[in-house]
């Protein structure tokens, strides 16, 4: 070989080496990845199952679809269903489904796969805390291969807005004992890898049926601190979560990423349980509810303008079933409260919370200093983060505990009606009951909502959970992010989340 | 005969041997500067009461996040809380405890270590093989099972302490005793047929004194980082209790917005812990006992 030619091939090889780097990295500089991080409050045993009490609610919001869902502006729009018909009574509904929808498994959607998603609701085997939402689905007729029909043992006007439920999705028929596992849903994106302890990877489904996701992948790291994840958000290890209203000013003045405000229902509270002495007494409840002052906490753990005070009222403001009232903090009136249930000298009250989220340790820190002046002496016990809501909620007697906002009807049924899974404060009333029975059968507006209006009244009277205020949802992400909407996660329509190149 | 029934020490000097000691310490910069700042912290503690300007545990809404200021000389935190306030009084809970607990660890540590070396055989084979087995267990796993059964809190933190640090004690005394027990006066006082009590208290412990002395003061430094650790993770000093730990644990969200609620709380646990150090330092050289030389930590 001449000098020249040895010359000419070494640079040839140069060349091809260079090439293959550049194609090499072409790829993965084009992948768009989104990683976001989830708290891990169930302790590892976060379940793909939709309906199960430990869903892993981040991951299932982009495996599954809902029949309907919630649009930007609260209002109930088609998403597997193409449109939902009540009879007269409202003791069926008709609901045709949108053609062409396939599962992650290549299966069709048919109206058989409705039908077993929604009975499987009331199978007592799974505990879902969706029973106590959707108990009334008496059972599923199939019409035709896209048409179901639901038939309710009572009437329900309001039916639409309760199958938005984030838990209410459709699987494949029979895929019950398997669906734990596999996470064949027919939504946006794909399960790749599973491990909600370290980090679950999903794909996008190019075959959507409402198009192909703009993003290539999503991963789910679990992070259970919540100044963790604001740090690795900071760090760049993650490009979405959500904030405490505390920890925005570490995102307002930072041009590399949005921070979003907007309302919401959502809340911490302090969970008296109704069925352990001495918060079976109904005074005691009232007592150390209104010993609080409500305002100053709004100041002091919100701030101004973030947050809208509450009555223990659960219902967020913008319902239109929200029942308005009125809870100055009254430290006398506690106090006679207390000594007329016996509690002279005031009482001792073992207060467990977590630093699961940021600010649940200080807003108990807040609670136990405006009570003290009514005699009500709490002492705060921390828990672990991990394994929380399994391990300390609804068994402890006085937790701190925290709900994102759901639909009044949702709300009071899941939380409070005797017996449902979820009823944190094991609040058990006959007559509270009948008027969410009377609500749910009324088929005028104005005769629903006294109602709801009246069983909000009695949960403030004689409830046994504190709910200060509700309070704004922050967003922070990476600018790079768009599409999304300032409504909380299972609204967001992740298929049309993008992210631009850097 | 007189030399060998007599401890090696020599008791009688005790009064101005001591303050000779002090005097060698006290002649290191080192030690100077340690003492110096273990005193003014003992004094903080003791008189902190009395000079904080406002209730450790008021919240204020219309004072959130303040910098430093004449009203609040070291700034506020996330609840209008004094920072001052709270880092002047943010050691006392955690040297009471730290005291206490080193008082337990040092009393069933040492006895059972003398002990054990004073005895011997199976009975010390087996207990020691107990002991490092309950030490190959990482410190802090150790006291979060203890905290998760017993809880948190001064109460349940006391015992907790003394205990889980007494381990390393009884290895420290026994071998520390291990180098007497065969020496000719423990063997003529057996020999003359004294009491075990007598022995450990009139012939050993008089020799192993000043390494369990040593031992002491480093157990009570590294109960301080230790309770500050539990207390950052919540498993210590319980809220509202001003606490270092807990400060830190509280305000690090905001340590890039609000600086100063975590780094005065941080300065002044760990001056506490530098000049602990400095001062067991210069003890230890004062005292002739090679402080790198004990087992565990």
């Amino acid at each position: 070989m001449s000098k020249s030619g040895v010359i000419g091939s070494g640079f040839g090889i140069v060349l091809a080496c260079a090439l293959l780097t550049a194609a090499w990295s072409q790829p993965a500089q084009a992948e768009k990845v989104l990683r976001m991080a989830h708290d891990l409050s169930m302790g590892g045993k976060e379940s793909l199952d939709p309906l199960s009490p430990v869903r892993f609610w981040e991951v299932n919001d982009l495996l599954y679809n809902r029949l309907v869902r919630l649009n930007e502006k609260g209002e109930i729009e088609p998403e597997l269903a193409a449109s939902w018909t009540p009879n007269d009574s409202a003791t069926e509904w008709t609901i045709k489904l949108q053609e062409g929808v396939r599962f992650h498994d290549g299966s069709p959607l048919g109206a058989s796969d409705v039908k077993y998603s929604l009975e499987r609701i009331n199978d007592p085997a799974l505990e879902s805390p969706v029973t106590s939402v959707l108990g009334m689905i008496d059972h599923v007729e199939v019409i035709d291969a896209l048409t179901a029909k639901i038939v309710l043992s009572a009437k329900h006007a309001g039916l639409p807005i309760l199958l938005s439920d984030y838990r209410v999705r459709i699987i494949p028929d029979g895929s019950g004992a398997t669906i734990e596992q596999t996470g064949i849903g027919s939504g946006p994106f794909k399960l790749e890898e599973y491990d909600p302890e370290g980090r679950t990877i999903l794909v996008a489904n190019p075959d959507y049926w409402e198009g192909a996701p703009k993003l290539d992948r999503i991963e789910y790291l679990a992070i259970s601190d919540a100044d963790a994840r604001a740090q690795a958000l900071l760090a760049g290890q993650i490009d979405f979560s959500r904030v405490a209203q505390e920890q925005g000013p570490l995102f307002a003045g930072n041009p590399k990423f949005v921070l979003s405000e907007f309302p919401s229902g959502g809340w911490f509270g302090i969970v008296f349980r109704t069925d352990v002495a001495p918060f079976t007494d109904p005074r005691v409840r009232k007592a150390v509810r209104i010993a609080a002052n409500r305002e100053e906490m709004v100041k002091l753990l919100a701030g101004e303008g973030h947050a809208i005070v509450t009555c223990d009222n659960p219902v967020k403001a913008s319902d239109p079933y929200r029942a308005d009232l009125d809870c100055p903090q009254d430290t006398e009136l506690a106090k006679s409260l207390l000594a007329e249930a016996g509690f002279a000298d005031g009482i001792d009250i073992d207060l467990h919370t977590s630093n699961l989220e940021t600010g649940m340790v200080r807003f108990a820190e807040v609670y136990q200093q405006q009570v003290a002046k009514a005699g009500i002496r709490v002492k705060l016990v921390i828990a672990p983060g991990d394994g929380y809501w399994d391990d300390v909620w609804m068994k402890e007697t006085v937790v701190v505990t925290s709900w994102d906002e759901r639909p009044a009807d949702q709300i009071l049924n899941e939380a409070y009606r005797s017996g449902s899974s979820w009823n944190e404060s094991y609040f058990s009333s006959p007559e509270f009951d009948a008027l969410l029975d009377k609500a749910r059968a009324s088929l005028d507006f104005a005769e629903a909502k006294q109602a709801m209006v009246e069983a909000q009244r009695m949960l403030f009277e004689t409830g046994g959970t504190f709910i200060p205020y509700q309070q704004n949802v922050q967003f922070a992400y990476d600018k790079s992010l768009t599409g999304i909407t300032p409504v909380i996660e299972d609204q967001i329509r992740w298929d049309l989340v993008d992210k631009a190149e850097e | 005969m007189t030399a060998l029934e007599t401890a090696e020490t020599g008791e009688t000097t005790g009064g101005s041997q001591v303050r000779g000691r002090l005097r060698r310490v006290l002649s290191s910069p080192s030690g100077l500067i340690g003492i110096a700042i273990v005193v003014a912290h003992v004094l903080t503690a003791l008189f902190g009461p009395a000079i904080v300007p406002y209730d450790f545990a008021l919240q204020d809404a219309d004072a959130i996040l303040q910098p430093p200021s004449w009203a609040h000389w070291l700034g506020t935190d996330m609840l209008g809380r004094d920072v001052f306030t709270r880092t002047v009084l943010g050691g006392r809970e955690i040297m009471l405890i730290c005291t206490i607990a080193t008082v337990i660890a040092m009393l069933w540590g040492s006895l059972l270590g003398i002990l054990l070396a004073l005895v011997g055989g199976w009975v010390d084979n087996f207990v020691m093989r107990c002991v490092d087995a309950m030490m190959s267990m990482p410190w802090i796993l150790f006291v979060m099972i203890f905290v998760a059964a017993l809880g948190t809190g001064t109460a349940a933190l006391v015992p907790i302490l003394g205990v889980s640090y007494g381990l390393s004690v009884v290895y420290l005394a026994r071998s520390a005793t291990l180098e007497f027990v065969a020496k000719d006066f423990v063997l003529a006082a057996q020999a003359r047929g004294e009491r075990r009590r007598t022995i450990i208290l009139k012939e050993l412990l008089p020799n192993v004194r000043d390494s369990l002395a040593v031992q002491a003061a480093m157990q009570w430094s590294w109960m301080v980082l230790g309770v500050s650790s539990l207390s950052y993770l919540g498993l210590g000093v319980a809220p509202p209790t001003p606490d270092w730990g807990l400060m830190v644990a509280d305000s690090r969200s905001m340590m890039a917005v609000a600086p100063w609620a975590v780094i005065f709380p941080m300065a002044a646990l760990s001056s506490l812990i530098i000049g602990a150090n400095l001062a067991v330092d210069a003890a230890a050289k004062s005292l002739g006992v090679d402080r790198n030389a004990r087992p565990g930590k």
